[in-house]
């Protein structure tokens, strides 16, 4: 038995950002400025990005008290229905209760005022990965809804719910794990995939593990799990070095209590939050955090935003966005009030299908959301949210007077922060250099290079081509072009590939 | 009980190409080894590989028409002597199949009956994994196609067009994840193709080209990836438009994509792998409606495909597969259809292939729990298209020790 990380099925290996870790300030709380560069990663990390308003707003709160409103969120969240509606859920067309059940918690994540809550919520979804492909739809709700109950806890207690929680019982069958028969199943995947990681314990442990576990049945009509004494085996076991009549309780207990499992399950948070292939300096200091504080993970994820290395230039825009960051993020930033009827599809044409996960290891991320099928998935779904954002304008042939504010219907617009009319009024007026400043600090703060900047005046302005009779270039940017030139310039925008990065 | 693991690149017990270098490194150094688009490539044997997806009832597929055993256990859902298409005195096609029947014919098909492997998975998900990724004990995440792509282009070496093995749908098969090596998933041909109003696109152009890596060692990889995807799609689309289909296809999505197939192979785009699905076959009611409408589909939909290669001389380089995740139960169930069992036929066609039946029909008194038995692992199909139409050695795509089918 090894008792180390095994990162050799780990594709994010190889993208550590150049530099290097100062271990001894690593984890320090980070006191340098904290602007809206800072406060936009942290939205976008600790959450799912936010429009230029929540990012000016998060800057003036200054770091800690960011961190603290994320942590600590105080004031209820917004009111979101339990589940989907129950017809639907038990309906007979599986596809349409997955649908339901995938829109449902992509609102939450859309509109909630509890982001890092919500991360958290997916961060589990991911390490846990259970499936929809598998498990039915309402077990798969509850299974989101501990996740979001217990997320940010005590990982012992986390863990032991999701060992008994239904859904995971069906998933890797540890309702069938009885004395007589024992399913080997959970016992191996929750110390290979969920707390130890691969080569940490032997075929031994597994079968021992297994007994451990023996019991735990889902009963269907009253939709609880319930503990059966006759079919658990009540013998003592010997697992990672322990020996004991023991139960569900030890054998957790028993995981958390090791080292590697510190490292393992810290390693991950640090991938989803800050870089890729993270120093083993950096991992053993946060390790350390995690077990002094036992295994809190509030605690763990709170020491993480308010550190040197989190705030770092190397850990800025150094990960690629996943899928559901992307579009969470772009529809957030935008202020779209509801989640697109196309979203989930899109999700899953770009390799993050929420609910589904692909294997029993979740999602590996890094490089592997990066592919032609993905990307083209992704600039179709911008290309096609910015060209059907556009408020329904009641037929009229008076044109808009474009140097105020145009007479748009004041009603809920669609993504209100994305309308030409709004960019124009922020610019103060029908200026293409203005009009890129505008887009580019709200959706990007300002990090694009001046060549990017250059194209997109350029698009809007079409300054390439200069009529021969002196006329007014028909395709300058003024006022019978702007909306469509102004929407244009700021899908450009959402599609480069910083914009990628989170 | 089947005991599913997440087991990653330990597949097979063989060491990646490459040795210790990470999968990471693989990916980015792919993208950038990518070959300029728009070279016309003449690719060799193609593999087409259709998907019957949900569970293929094999029995009213190859119908043991003389066999008792078969209409007592099928009184309404039984294929009726009098309507199947016979082969030999023992066993048929469903009528639906007439396409296929006169494939058959021509000499173009292999008929492998009985395949299935060792403690059948009745799991559509599960099922599904097994076959795409050819591993029942183990699971991996790269599919058996995804791991010849690797050893056919070892990293250093570049794919010969970023369409050298494309998906036919929306999102990469289990059977296409490779670990360096691009696949496309093409949807449709709107899909596979940066959309927007030209202005846009121009400007989208100048954006990507001009991309400079820099900063995270992500944004390279990204700035990379979106030029290919930025310019594939027009490439895609100017090199079919070169190719005009010479029959008229039926008009079903299956059919429809089987069109797209020809014409990525005939417009020497180099294509050498296409992956297309077609389902959902998973009949437990009213299986007769269901199960024989998607077979004409299927049957009329190969026929025309080959009718249209052959039009254009391309019919003996393209060698056309079936798979499905399982087969059916013998024995009707109460709702007129079936569910899940194991054993089941499939159809090789085309290129190189030697027509005719092989394989025993499995016995339908010698049952597993009232299954069908299987007699030729699937592995040793696999095997067979690799080594005799794919030019590789089969063992460390899908093992070693599966008996090869002499279809080929």
């Amino acid at each position: 038995m090894q008792n180390k990380l095994d990162t050799s099925t780990d594709p994010q290996v190889g993208f550590r950002p150049s530099g290097t870790l100062d271990p001894a300030t690593a984890l320090q709380p980070f006191d340098g400025r904290f602007g809206p560069r800072q406060a936009a990663h942290l939205l976008r990390r600790a959450g799912f990005g936010g429009s230029a308003a929540d990012v000016a707003d998060f800057s003036s709160r200054g770091m800690s008290g960011a961190v603290d409103a994320l942590l600590h969120p105080t004031g209820d969240d917004l009111s979101f229905p339990d589940y989907p509606a129950t017809d639907v859920l038990m309906g007979v067309n599986g596809g349409q209760a997955k649908l339901a059940t995938q829109m449902w918690w992509l609102d939450r994540m859309l509109r909630t005022r509890r982001p890092l809550v919500e991360k958290m919520t997916l961060f589990w979804h991911g390490h846990f990965a259970t499936s929809i492909q598998k498990v039915p739809a309402p077990l798969m709700a509850r299974q989101i809804d501990l996740f979001r109950a217990q997320g940010l806890g005590n990982f012992r207690t986390l863990l032991a719910s999701v060992s008994v929680d239904p859904g995971m019982l069906i998933w890797l069958d540890n309702r069938a794990n009885t004395k007589a028969h024992p399913n080997e199943n959970y016992a191996r995947e929750v110390m290979e995939l969920f707390a130890l990681g691969l080569g940490n314990y032997t075929e031994d442990d597994v079968k021992e593990v297994a007994r451990a576990l023996t019991g735990w049945q889902y009963d269907g009509k009253t939709e609880t799990t319930v503990f059966n004494p006759k079919l658990h085996d009540d013998d003592s076991k010997t697992f990672l070095g322990r020996t004991g009549n023991f139960g569900l309780d030890d054998v957790v207990n028993t995981l958390v209590m090791q080292p590697i499992h510190q490292r393992y399950l810290t390693r991950k948070l640090l991938e989803y939050f800050v870089y890729s292939d993270p120093e083993p300096e950096l991992i053993e200091a946060v390790a350390q955090t995690y077990a002094l504080s036992g295994y809190d993970i509030a605690k763990t994820v709170g020491t993480i935003l308010r550190s040197n290395v989190f705030y770092s230039a190397r850990a800025y825009r150094a990960v690629p966005k996943s899928p559901i960051e992307f579009t969470i993020g772009l529809l957030r930033y935008a202020g779209q009030p509801a989640v697109p009827a196309n979203l989930p599809d899109a999700l899953r044409r770009m390799g993050q299908e929420p609910l589904a996960p692909p294997s029993v290891k979740g999602w590996d991320g890094g490089p592997t959301w990066i592919n032609t099928n993905t990307l083209l998935a992704r600039f179709n779904f911008v290309n096609g949210f910015i060209a059907t954002s556009a408020p329904k304008r009641p037929a009229t042939s008076a044109t808009p007077a474009a140097a105020t504010m145009a007479a748009v219907p004041p009603a809920v617009a669609p993504a209100p922060n994305v309308q030409p009319d709004a960019v124009v009024a922020a610019a103060g007026g029908l200026n293409p250099d203005r009009v890129v400043e505008v887009i580019v600090s709200g959706a990007l703060q300002d990090d694009v290079t001046s060549d990017v900047r250059r194209t997109l005046t350029d698009y809007l302005d079409s300054t390439g081509t200069t009529p021969a009779n002196g006329e007014a270039n028909p395709m300058a940017f003024g006022p019978e072009n702007y909306q469509e030139k102004i929407r244009g310039a700021i899908a450009l925008t959402l599609n480069l590939p910083v914009n990628q990065l989170n | 009980m089947s005991h599913r693991r997440a087991f990653l690149q330990q597949s097979l017990g063989v060491a990646v190409l490459g040795g210790t270098m990470p999968m990471a490194f693989m990916r980015a150094a792919n993208a950038q080894a990518l070959p300029a688009l728009g070279t016309s490539i003449n690719p060799g044997n193609v593999l087409v590989v259709v998907q019957m997806g949900g569970g293929n009832d094999g029995l009213n597929t190859i119908v043991p028409w003389s066999d008792d055993n078969y209409h007592r256990a099928r009184p309404v859902i039984g294929v009726a002597e009098t309507t199947v298409l016979k082969l030999n005195d023992r066993i048929g096609l469903n009528p639906s199949l007439a396409g296929m029947n006169e494939l058959y014919k021509q000499g173009r098909v292999a008929i492998i009956q009985g395949v299935g492997y060792p403690n059948p998975n009745r799991s559509h998900f599960e099922a599904t994994q097994i076959w795409e990724t050819a591993s029942p004990e183990r699971p991996q995440t790269t599919g058996w196609l995804g791991r010849y792509l690797d050893r056919q282009f070892p990293l250093g070496t570049k794919p010969a067009s970023l369409f050298e093995a494309v998906a036919l749908g929306d999102t990469l098969p289990a059977a296409l994840v490779a670990q360096h090596v691009e696949v496309a998933a093409i949807g449709a041909l709107n899909s596979y193709a940066y959309n927007t109003v030209k202005d846009v696109k121009t400007s989208a152009g100048v954006l990507y080209d001009g991309a400079k890596p820099g900063g995270s060692p992500y944004l390279g990889l990204i700035a990379d990836t979106a030029r290919q995807a930025y310019h594939g799609g027009d490439v895609l689309r100017g090199k079919l438009a070169t190719y005009t289909p010479a029959v008229t296809y039926p008009t079903d999505p299956f059919s429809t994509q089987l069109k797209l197939a020809a014409q990525l192979i005939g417009s020497n785009v180099g294509t050498r792998i296409i992956f297309v699905s077609i389902g959902s076959f998973d009949t437990h009611a009213n299986q007769r409606v269901q199960q024989d409408r998607l077979l004409k589909y299927m049957g009329d939909g190969l026929l025309a495909f080959y009718n249209d290669l052959a039009a254009h001389g391309l019919d003996k380089k393209v060698m056309t597969m079936t798979f499905s995740e399982f087969g059916r139960r013998v024995t009707q169930n109460a709702s007129n259809g079936t569910d899940h069992g194991t054993a089941m036929p499939l159809f090789v066609i085309g290129g190189g292939v030697k027509g005719a039946i092989y394989g025993e029909h499995p016995s339908l008194t010698d049952l597993d729990h009232g299954d069908l038995k299987y007699g030729i692992d699937f592995r040793g199909v696999y095997a067979t298209v690799v080594e005799r139409w794919l030019g590789r050695d089969p063992a460390p795509i899908v093992g070693d020790g599966f008996g090869q089918v002499a279809f080929v």
